[in-house]
């Protein structure tokens, strides 16, 4: 059978095959569709933070042209909570239905959707809506300049050895605190649903941009009181989601609500500025880390101790410090993790969640400790290197960040760096250096795929995974033609049904290690029967065995004699035969731990007469295992560096103190990084494939790339400039008042 | 001469080379128009106040954004979409580049990309880095670090200027 330690397809530069559909105008993403009889809808807001709906005064929005309905709390479905299980894969991002009682928890909840025969009366009528609140006193509008002690989160919890000895004995201490500002995924495409009821509303089929169908799925089900078969979510094209369309929203409830009650086809496209409202965020931070080490370097005690928001709907725990009980070796550490309710719309999963604010903690501190014993910072990573993971005990399967320190160290060309703070200049600017390593756990879940294999020649795999723009549908097709032979344009690539045999989210970097394996033992099951239908009567190869026959380049072949699959199946009169692959992580998990580690080198310049700072230039080496298709994957590490710098210099949601209200919930006010922001970028992949993870050595690469990205920046301005900055993002406004 | 916001107003213009024509209400957005009422869904919308660039069009052989104009306002003018860059089904040589150099991911900021690339090669003929980064600065990308995109444009720059050396 095919060896993918060598293998012909995987590993090779590949153009996407989803490309020709996107960069036609044909790929159809949910906001995009139209149904026969289709209505619009457009959500109302709440204006304040926290308080009461009073009334809701509908008369004039009800009277304007186009309006078909407007659904409240005094118009609404009664309905069903869902159990909001990650185990039982139906997890949502906000449990509490929409409309489900009158009082206004944060900013933009929504008290009101307008359906309409187009979107313009929709929207029109929506900003008709009169909704008279009592406010109430005692809005948190930030976890930011408070210190609440919040909630413990035990289970985020750690420690080992005695931490809190080893720190005040130990001769060299770092003590510091930071901050992190609440991010908006600010994903291309806003969340978007198509409802659309069947039957007589015995059946739903929505459209949704989801980076989950078969949670979306599995969560309504229980919502509507449905049987999964009854139900359908639909995604094949995703305008990206980075988090925030893991799970289900309530504007999706609320649209399948409206089209069952009006009997037609509803969608809504989310307005950006109720996307960044309400249609999650990364939560601020606050950590507190302390470092205890001895003179040679070597650290004695880390203790890490954060706080994070959640709104008051639920609760979401980004775990700050999920990361560092594996980073470097130490025998005494500590790590807590607490949650601080505030009127903010449900945080979620962004991007690395958690781990990227616990490492631009984790990082910094290094770094400052580096400073204080006057010792180089690669220097004093590599003298604390974990070979094994120090949490579990158990060997890494594969890790070679010391490779990368080195590579990326060599490639950056680090050895020029004076460390004397502020002594490389070129003309006007300050030239900074600074570095981080970064990680991200690997991880794989459940998965299961059909394939069919076609008497017209063609390959067929299905599996209710989703392309959220990462390259799932070609490393899929990739899988395929690498076990078949076959060209990949002969293979049809179906995902982003939750009918489909049930595949993993889109999240959390695991959806290629999860769902590869899952599709080869599908196409190899598809194989067996084929071969069986070969070697059986009036077979192609009638009289061999299964075991004689040789698979390649879309035919079976036993010595010279070589037959296409397609003319194995005419031959017996078959249309198809078909495989499933069922699989899941087994034994090796309690035999290994699981990472991707990594380092970035960033170069900043900064121009003290106008408090200017530039990331000029950013190195980076990424041990990931195998990328399925390098320049896909290279290309999840330059978005990630690209998003780091937003993280470091520019992204901040910001909520008026007074009340609550998010104030720049628009893509102008959030400032993003934009290509005029883009420094020179090099990324390495190492490629040392993970075959202990799972047989094509693929980690997965989402995360990684944005982990340590705010710490190498915010490193390099102290090289540059002196100073520390240790609240993200690092604003004009705090360079000005730092020189 | 004062107009009902909710009044339709057919509304003709010429859309990748055709003759269309649709009702518009004044308030319709041309985006919106584009999409809904003539089936261009290649255009997207990601900002609606004219800052990430998702939605550019060619207006009259300009690159505009669809969500900052009215429907009303491209009577009798010519409009090109992303639609039009492919012919009889074959990528053109920028979207094929954009396909090689990995250009895209999820491919929604894509349709005003290429619209402001197909404007500026035809413009621009011999583009530095530098001058591809300024016109790129108008679009927001959030998947993939801008580094493809930038690659491919210099690419065809690059073949188109050779083509016109090799044939004089």
């Amino acid at each position: 059978m095919n060896d993918l330690t060598r293998p012909r397809v995987i590993g090779q530069r590949t153009p996407r095959i989803d490309g020709e559909f996107k960069l036609t105008g044909r790929a159809g993403y949910t906001g995009e569709l139209h149904a026969e009889g289709m209505l619009y809808g457009y959500p109302v807001p709440a204006t304040i933070a926290h308080g009461k709906l009073e009334a809701l005064e509908l008369d004039e929005a009800q009277a304007m042209p186009g309006v078909v309905d407007i659904f409240h709390h005094g118009n609404f479905d009664t309905l069903h909570r869902s159990p909001n299980s990650m185990g039982h894969g139906d997890q949502v991002s906000e449990v509490r239905l929409p409309f489900e009682d009158e009082t206004i928890h944060y900013h933009g909840q929504y008290v009101a959707l307008v359906v309409a025969k187009t979107f313009e009366q929709a929207r029109a009528a929506a900003y008709r809506v009169v909704a008279r609140y009592r406010q109430a006193s005692g809005a948190v509008p930030s976890l930011l300049g408070r210190d609440d002690e919040g909630l413990p989160i035990e289970s985020e919890g750690s420690s080992r050895g005695d931490p809190e000895a080893a720190f005040s004995g130990a001769p060299v201490k770092i003590d510091r605190t930071y901050h992190i500002a609440a991010e908006s995924h600010l994903q291309m495409e806003m969340h978007a649903t198509l409802a659309e009821w069947h039957d007589g509303g015995r059946r739903l089929v929505v459209h949704e941009s989801t980076q989950g169908v078969v949670y979306q799925r599995n969560a309504m089900a229980r919502i509507f009181d449905l049987a999964q078969e009854d139900l359908e979510v639909i995604s094949h094209y995703i305008g990206s989601g980075f988090g925030n369309k893991l799970f289900m929203w309530p504007h999706a409830v609320a649209t399948a609500v409206a089209a069952r009650r009006l009997q037609r086809p509803v969608k809504v496209v989310l307005p950006r500025q109720q996307d960044m409202m309400s249609g999650g965020n990364r939560p601020a931070s606050r950590q507190h880390i302390r470092l205890g080490a001895g003179r040679d370097g070597r650290l004695t005690s880390v203790i890490h101790d954060s706080i994070t928001e959640t709104s008051l709907v639920d609760r979401y725990i980004d775990s700050c410090g999920s990361a560092t009980p594996s980073f470097y070796a130490c025998d005494n550490l500590a790590v807590s993790q607490r949650i601080l309710p505030v009127n903010h719309g449900t945080p979620c999963p962004m991007r690395a969640p958690g781990e990227v604010s616990g490492i631009f903690a984790l990082e910094t501190a290094m770094d400052e400790l580096a400073v204080e014993l006057k010792m180089d910072p690669v220097e004093l990573r590599l003298r604390n290197y974990a070979e094994s993971d120090p949490e579990s005990g158990l060997p890494w399967s594969s890790k070679q960040l010391d490779k990368c320190l080195q590579s990326a160290a060599e490639r950056f060309g680090w050895d020029k760096r004076n460390p004397e703070v502020g002594s490389m200049r070129d003309g006007d600017e300050i030239i900074g250096y600074g570095m981080a390593s970064c990680t991200w756990f690997a991880g794989r879940q459940p998965c299961q795929a059909r394939v069919e294999l076609r008497a017209d020649g063609s390959l067929f795999v299905g599996c209710g995974t989703q392309d959220i723009g990462t390259g799932t549908y070609t490393i899929v097709a990739q899988t395929a033609a690498e076990l078949t032979g076959m060209p990949l344009a002969d293979i049809e690539v179906k995902l982003g049904e939750s009918g489909l045999p049930s595949g993993p989210l889109s999240g959390g970097s695991m959806a290629t290690a999860s769902t590869l394996p899952a599709v080869a033992a599908a196409v190899r099951d598809a194989l067996d029967a084929l071969k069986e239908v070969a070697t059986g009567n009036g077979g192609a190869f009638e009289g061999l065995s299964a075991d004689d026959l040789e698979v390649g380049q879309g035919g079976l072949s036993h010595g010279e004699h070589r037959v296409s699959f397609a003319e194995v199946l005419k031959t017996n009169k078959l249309a198809s035969v078909n495989g499933q692959g069922s699989t899941a992580p087994g034994a090796e998990q309690n035999a290994y731990s699981f990472r991707s580690f990594g380092a970035h080198f960033v170069e900043v310049r900064f121009d003290p007469g106008i408090s200017r700072v530039r990331v000029a230039r950013v190195v980076s080496s990424m041990d990931i295992g195998r990328a399925i298709n390098p320049p896909a994957a290279r290309n999840q590490v330059e978005g990630g560096i690209i998003m780091g710098i937003g993280m470091g210099l520019f992204e901040q949601l910001e909520y008026d103190p007074r009340d609550a209200r998010l104030i720049n919930s628009n893509v102008a006010d959030y400032i993003l990084p934009t290509h005029a922001d883009a420094p020179e970028i090099d990324v390495e992949l190492l490629d040392y494939p993970d075959f202990e993870f799972n047989e094509f050595g693929a980690r997965g690469v989402g995360e990684i790339g944005l982990t340590g990205v705010a710490p190498a920046i915010s490193n390099a301005l102290y090289h540059a400039t002196g100073k520390r900055h240790r609240d993200l993002p690092i604003t004009i406004e705090a360079l000005l008042a730092s020189s | 001469m004062y107009v009902r916001l909710d009044e339709r107003y057919r509304v003709t213009l010429t859309l990748n080379g055709r003759e269309r024509s649709a009702y518009a209400e004044p308030r319709t957005q041309l985006c919106d128009f584009l999409r809904h009422s003539l089936g261009a869904t290649g255009t997207h919308v990601g900002c609606e106040h004219g800052v990430c660039g998702a939605c550019t069009v060619m207006v009259d052989g300009r690159a505009t954004r669809s969500c900052l104009m009215l429907a009303v306002q491209v009577e009798g003018r010519r409009v090109e979409t992303i639609e039009s860059l492919a012919k009889e089904g074959e990528l053109n040589d920028l979207q094929r580049a954009f396909r090689e150099h990995h250009a895209l991911q999820c491919g929604f900021c894509t349709a005003g990309i290429l619209m402001s690339c197909h404007e500026f090669l035809g413009r621009v003929t011999d583009p530095s880095e530098a001058e591809v980064r300024d016109m790129l600065s108008g679009h927001l990308c959030r998947c993939t670090g801008y580094t493809g995109i930038v690659q491919a444009v210099l690419a065809v720059a690059r073949a188109r200027q050779n083509n016109r050396q090799e044939t004089p």
